[in-house]
């Protein structure tokens, strides 16, 4: 009798987690839907895509590894790597660094100082594209207030958008104009570390530096590995800015958009939309969009690997 | 009891937020077509171009509908090319008459996505033929022209007569000559006023290369470094780059206002020639109405080439999985009649593609536009071939003229890095 009741009641058991299983599925429904669709299922096509010839419009032909051994002789795809690879390695130290210098001179007790904190914010709510057009303006050497301004300071001027060398720069510039997210977010984590722990360093004498170094950076490194990733993940997708600062000035002849002076500023998504949508070869499109996944997720892994060594949790579990 | 109604409610508004999703994502992929209602065909003509070019295809669509008892055109304007693409990817398509470039002719042709016009009876002999050649793929007619670009020699009649140059060069001595008078440089090197300039590159050495005889393709295959293109690209070396320094250009060229704006370096006196397309008629006027200028004949290497020059053209076709292609065809051919055309053409000031338009007096309005209404019955306009790599040829041919230009590659060795990138287009 005990037993029957206790399998009645474990049958009851599994009725209800099944129904609460079947409940949540249903509320989940719509994203788990809209995951399916747009994100597996172009992700796993992608892939397949990837090994073979596929042109939009007629049935894709296997070709095995063709696509990836082409990218090994394309120039212009190496290029565009080194581009993309160049701007992160520049791009997120300089980020985190200016974003870590701001945060602490906005977190300065000064008169105005939500302005200019609501100030540094205003770049990131410009739409990019308005962006990308007024920077083009802007690093013009001859109507430009860039130019203008170090002229001013005596400082060479730079023909930003003509010479190889200054392309990456100038994206390098209009990415860091919007800076302002990352500057919030240290700000936040800054003023989220407890006074106490100051006051004991100071009675301790410890100098500013020092409090940097022993309280704040520590405090700071689990946001560090979240903005890092973040801003590093934004750089090796870079295609706006560099996009709209080499549009083709014809009238529309057909030719695609280049990549600036000497190809100085085609990121690898540049390439792969330009084969994509321009070339129409949408199976090295998917190839080269497979490449810059697993170098994404490669260097990601790496972060967090290394994040043991130089990240600090509360918890120590 | 109260607890079974409680869980038949919540079950119930599982049922409805998942019904919801399931609505909201099948709605999501739903998609508006063309099709028959009230005796009418209707028809939709999706156009890239927005704003005046706009407006006027609004006007004679307008016209269009006022004269039809069978077919109604939906006019919309989508300057999205990647859309327009994915419409002509997908089985049931949103457009049945759009636009393009004829040099995407040979590519989409080859893929099937362009209904061959052959069996519509439309009339081609009116069709100026080197344009309507742009549109044929593999001896069939998969499009019909209804504007041609074609470029012409451009020059700062205030600037030359401050050179003391009274006419236009008609030979490339005296063009080299001309490019040295109108050239101003500081001391230093700095450039001030450059001869020769241009916003693209590509636009102009790939239409000098017509004045010295070169050819972009040969027998259907690229041929960059055919000996016509390498000695017009040498010419520009000889007697821009080399003279006043490729840096010393660069750094000139980086205070260029945007193209076609008030600040273009040829509306504002920076480049004293240049070589660019009709459309700067009606631009100029409106743009800087006070710019002194001309336009002429682009000089040549030899007699033999006298007015060579290149073109290329705007088109419309009739995609394949358009669901009414004879309706489509029948707008297709107003669209592209001797009316249309004329007002189109004359509206955005560019060149028409039928030779009985050649002499219209409507264009008269457009200073300097009969130099190239005229030059438009040369035997020596050339266009890049309708092929299926055309896209993929001007790409790489920017980025070698980029190259050469900076004086980082000479001709020879720029083309022929295009030549080794050219000879895996069919992969």
């Amino acid at each position: 009798m005990a037993s029957d009741v206790s399998a009645a009641g474990s049958r009851r058991t599994a009725r209800h987690e099944r129904r609460a299983l079947w409940k949540g599925l249903a509320f989940a429904s719509p994203f788990l839907l809209g995951f399916v669709v747009f994100i597996a299922y172009p992700m796993v096509a992608s892939g397949y895509y990837s090994f073979t010839d596929f042109n939009l419009f007629q049935s894709p032909t296997w070709v095995g590894l063709a696509n990836y051994r082409h990218m090994f002789s394309d120039s212009t795809f190496w290029q565009a790597l080194w581009n993309t690879l160049f701007m992160t390695a520049v791009g997120v130290p300089l980020t985190i660094i200016i974003g870590l210098a701001g945060a602490h001179v906005l977190n300065f007790p000064i008169k105005g100082q939500p302005i200019y904190r609501a100030l540094v914010y205003v770049p990131v709510i410009v739409p990019i594209v308005v962006g990308s057009y007024l920077w083009r303006w802007m690093l013009n050497s001859q109507y430009g207030y860039v130019d203008r301004l170090l002229q001013l300071l005596g400082l060479p001027q730079p023909a930003w958008l003509t010479e190889p060398a200054w392309g990456k720069p100038a994206i390098l510039l209009i990415a860091l104009w919007t800076i302002g997210s990352t500057l919030l977010i240290y700000l936040a984590a800054i003023r989220d570390v407890p006074q106490e722990l100051y006051e004991a360093a100071q009675l301790d004498g410890a100098g500013s530096w020092r409090r940097f170094v022993n309280i704040t950076w520590p405090r700071l490194t689990p946001v560090t590995l979240f903005q890092i990733i973040v801003v590093m993940i934004s750089y090796l997708q870079i295609f706006t800015q560099p996009y709209l600062l080499t549009q083709a000035n014809a009238v529309g002849n057909g030719a695609a958009a280049s990549g600036g002076a000497g190809n100085s500023m085609l990121s690898l998504s540049m390439y792969l939309f330009e084969n994509a949508f321009s070339f129409l070869k949408m199976g090295y499109a998917s190839a080269m969009a497979w490449v810059l996944f697993v170098l994404t997720l490669l260097i990601t892994l790496i972060l967090l690997w290394s994040s043991k060594l130089w990240v600090h949790y509360d918890n120590n579990d | 009891m109260t607890v079974r109604k409680s869980r038949h409610r919540r079950a119930a508004t599982a049922l409805a937020a998942s019904a919801v999703g399931l609505a909201l994502a099948i709605s999501g992929c739903s998609a508006g077509g063309s099709g028959s209602g009230s005796g009418k065909t209707t028809i939709t003509f999706s156009y890239l171009w927005t704003g005046n070019e706009a407006a006027a295809l609004q006007q004679i669509v307008a016209d269009f509908n006022k004269s039809q008892s069978q077919i109604t055109v939906d006019a919309v304007s989508n300057p999205d090319q990647t859309k327009q693409l994915s419409s002509m990817a997908s089985m049931n398509g949103s457009f049945d008459v759009s636009d393009s470039y004829g040099s995407n002719v040979g590519s989409w042709a080859s893929k099937g996505i362009l209904e061959p016009l052959g069996g519509y009876g439309i009339d081609t002999s009116d069709f100026i033929p080197s344009v309507l050649a742009q549109d044929e793929y593999q001896g069939k007619l998969y499009a019909i022209p209804i504007a041609t670009q074609e470029y012409k020699l451009l020059y700062n009649k205030t600037l030359f007569a401050q050179a003391g140059i009274t006419s236009p060069p008609t030979t490339m001595d005296e063009f080299a000559q001309d490019i040295a008078k109108t050239t101003k440089t500081t001391a230093g090197g700095t450039i001030t006023q450059l001869g020769l300039g241009t916003s693209s590159a590509y636009d102009l050495l790939s239409t000098l290369a017509y004045v010295f005889g070169g050819q972009w393709d040969t027998d259907g295959k690229p041929s960059p470094t055919n000996a016509g293109n390498i000695a017009a690209m040498n010419w520009y070396k000889t007697n821009v780059l080399d003279k006043y320094g490729a840096s010393n250009i660069a750094k000139f060229e980086s205070g260029y206002g945007e193209y076609m704006t008030a600040q273009d370096p040829f509306y504002t006196g920076k480049i004293a020639m240049t070589l660019d397309g009709e459309w700067q008629s009606a631009n100029i006027a409106k743009t800087a109405p006070n710019l002194k200028w001309g336009v002429a004949d682009i000089p040549a290497a030899s007699p033999a080439l006298a007015n060579a020059t290149q073109t290329y053209s705007s088109m419309f076709f009739i995609p394949v999985n358009s669901k009414h292609k004879q309706a489509a065809a029948t707008f297709l051919k107003y669209l592209t009649g001797p009316q249309a055309m004329l007002s189109f053409t004359k509206a955005i000031g560019n060149l028409p593609a039928r030779t009985s338009l050649l002499d219209a007096k409507a264009y008269n309005s457009l200073p300097g536009f009969d130099v190239w209404l005229q030059g438009l019955k040369s035997k020596n306009l050339f266009a890049f071939a309708p092929s299926t790599y055309a896209t993929q040829y001007q790409a790489d041919l920017t980025t070698a003229f980029s190259d050469f230009v900076l004086g980082t590659q000479s001709a020879q060795a720029a083309m022929a890095s295009v030549g080794q990138k050219a000879a895996s287009y069919g992969q």
